[in-house]
């Protein structure tokens, strides 16, 4: 009876007065300042109010979490309007560059193709064995749409997983939030069975993708099967075999992103087709934080399972008393468990030993990040719609 | 408290400490990181290292050296010349090149220079030497065989034979 009681005490989220939550997101808005007003961040009108737009926003869905206990339900805030705001701001990138979505070959030859860290497990074994980097990017910035270059985009994904894991694709990703907003949109799943093989599909694309870009020393992803290329950039179709690329591309989107989420409330093209997914995943065992289920009060009501939206969770995984490897700890099954039998956890502790604590340490160094990487692509994307307002 | 969560809680400290050290500290030097390990963009996109210029009256050609495909890499080994600056060339350009160094010509290169820089180019090769192959009328198909204008200069790349 008192075990019974103290669940469902436990069952709802912890939430906090206004005083304490406030004073808890007092390191987040110091972090947030010094994220958004740095010495040197760009001063023009535009600029500031789109940084201090998001730094309410980010500073605000913190507050939230924790007042709440909630963690799920405004991380998914941030990270739709992250996926909705990335395409914006980058499209404007790429027409103010170089007039349209598509790459020229040009700009490929010129080392100014944009580098995002989808390739990054493709890259490896040609770098490992040739020193090569089969991307027609550059290794250090140089103008147009290079950004930072590969160098830097490899350090950030270096240190972001150091601390997140498979975490990035729920705090980072800049592109699982069109997914997670369309998973979001229906009341129910039309589609309720999914077959658990398909939870295999991101690691046969992985080595599929692994292999071929080995063999024909090309980036075989991008240029064939990343769907976010409809909503980022594209190939500038040559011929015949360009159209077909681009076309795939559509097909992707629509199918992996769009429609495949609406019917299945889950995050589709993350859960059976990311081969960069799949690689994070490996990250997940050596992040110090998961997501553990006490067995003594899990009673199986699949609740948490059916909430995932990544499909990180099976029977079989929770009698064990753990998620599967491609858990993106987004907080979902946390939220929804009844029982408080799901606990934020950090690894060596006891399974139920004080997830509030491994809660607001993790939030604190997912948050940071979320703040400083999605939040000044958010801010990118609120800027290019102050450019078009103001 | 045992110390296996001792050990979990100091590791869950430090990940909270790498989190707030990225943007000032590891971010960049993990991208320095990077860079030290001497990575270099595969040349089938760059082009290759330049190994001679040729001075001509107003112009210079960058030659440089020979491309070859890794693997099973879908493109030929090819040579690049850039004509450089576009804003020096003549309306139609047709030069002798000595590519090898050799000091005889290898190929004619023609092509015109349209003053609209988005302008497609297309670009004749006259092979002098058979080790390397003719283009007649060619756009920017491939990687290994195409003329297309990037910044101030002007690239050819034109195949080698039996590379």
């Amino acid at each position: 009876m008192a075990t019974e009681a103290r669940a469902v005490r436990l069952g709802s989220a912890v939430r906090r007065g206004v005083g304490q939550s406030v004073l808890l997101t007092l390191p987040m808005v110091v972090w947030s300042l010094l994220m958004f007003f740095h010495p040197g961040a760009a001063t023009d009108r535009n600029s500031v109010i789109a940084a201090g737009v998001t730094m309410a926003f980010m500073v605000a869905l913190f507050f939230l979490m924790m007042r709440t206990g909630n963690t799920y339900r405004w991380r998914r805030v941030f990270f739709v309007a992250l996926g909705l705001l990335f395409p914006v701001g980058f499209i404007y990138q790429a027409i103010h560059f170089r007039g349209s979505m598509g790459i020229p070959m040009e700009e490929m030859i010129a080392g100014r193709t944009p580098f995002c860290f989808m390739p990054i497990p493709m890259l490896i074994l040609p770098a490992a064995l040739t020193r090569t980097v089969v991307f027609p990017g550059s290794i250090v910035g140089v103008g147009g749409m290079s950004g930072a270059g590969i160098a830097a985009m490899v350090g950030l994904w270096l240190a972001l997983t150091l601390v997140l894991g498979r975490g990035w694709c729920s705090y980072a990703c800049f592109f699982g939030g069109i997914e997670e907003g369309m998973a979001s949109a229906p009341k129910k799943a039309t589609i309720r069975k999914i077959d658990p093989r398909w939870r295999l599909g991101p690691w046969a694309v992985l080595l599929a993708m692994v292999l071929l870009s080995l063999a024909l020393f090309e980036p075989a992803y991008c240029e064939w099967l990343c769907p976010f290329k409809a909503v980022s950039e594209y190939l500038a179709a040559r011929n015949t075999v360009g159209l077909l690329q681009n076309a795939l591309f559509v097909v992707l989107f629509a199918g992996l992103v769009v429609v495949l989420p609406l019917l299945t409330k889950k995050r589709t093209q993350c859960s059976c087709f990311c081969p960069f997914g799949a690689f994070q995943s490996i990250f997940n065992k050596t992040s110090v934080f998961d997501v553990r289920i006490d067995k003594e009060r899990c009673k199986p009501c699949v609740a948490c399972q059916t909430a995932c939206p990544t499909m990180s969770l099976s029977k079989e995984s929770i009698a064990r008393g753990e998620t599967l490897l491609s858990c993106t700890k987004c907080g979902a099954c946390v939220d929804a468990c009844p029982r408080g039998a799901m606990n934020w956890h950090v690894k060596g502790t006891e399974a139920a030993a004080n997830p509030e604590r491994a809660r607001l340490l993790f939030l604190y160094a997912a948050w940071a990040l979320a703040v400083m990487f999605g939040g000044s692509i958010l801010a990118q994307g609120i800027r290019t719609i102050l450019h078009f307002v103001l | 408290m045992k110390l296996r969560a001792r050990l979990g809680y100091v590791a869950a400290g430090a990940t909270v400490l790498v989190a707030l050290l990225t943007p000032f500290l590891l971010y960049g030097m993990f991208a320095k990181g990077v860079v030290a390990l001497g990575l270099h963009v595969d040349e089938i996109y760059s082009g290759g290292p330049k190994v001679r210029t040729i001075q001509m009256s107003g112009y210079s050609i960058d030659v440089h050296g020979v491309v070859t495909p890794h693997m099973l890499q879908r493109e030929t080994a090819f040579v690049q010349m850039d004509w450089r600056p576009v804003t020096a060339l003549p309306a139609h350009v047709s030069d002798l090149v000595d590519v090898d160094g050799d000091g005889k010509p290898d190929v004619r290169v023609s092509f015109d220079v349209p003053r609209d820089p988005k302008a497609p180019l297309r670009v004749n090769v006259e092979a002098l030497n058979p080790r390397y192959e003719g283009m007649r009328n060619e756009g920017k198909e491939r990687y290994s065989k195409l003329i297309v204008r990037v910044d101030d200069a002007v690239l050819v790349r034109v195949p080698v034979v039996g590379r």
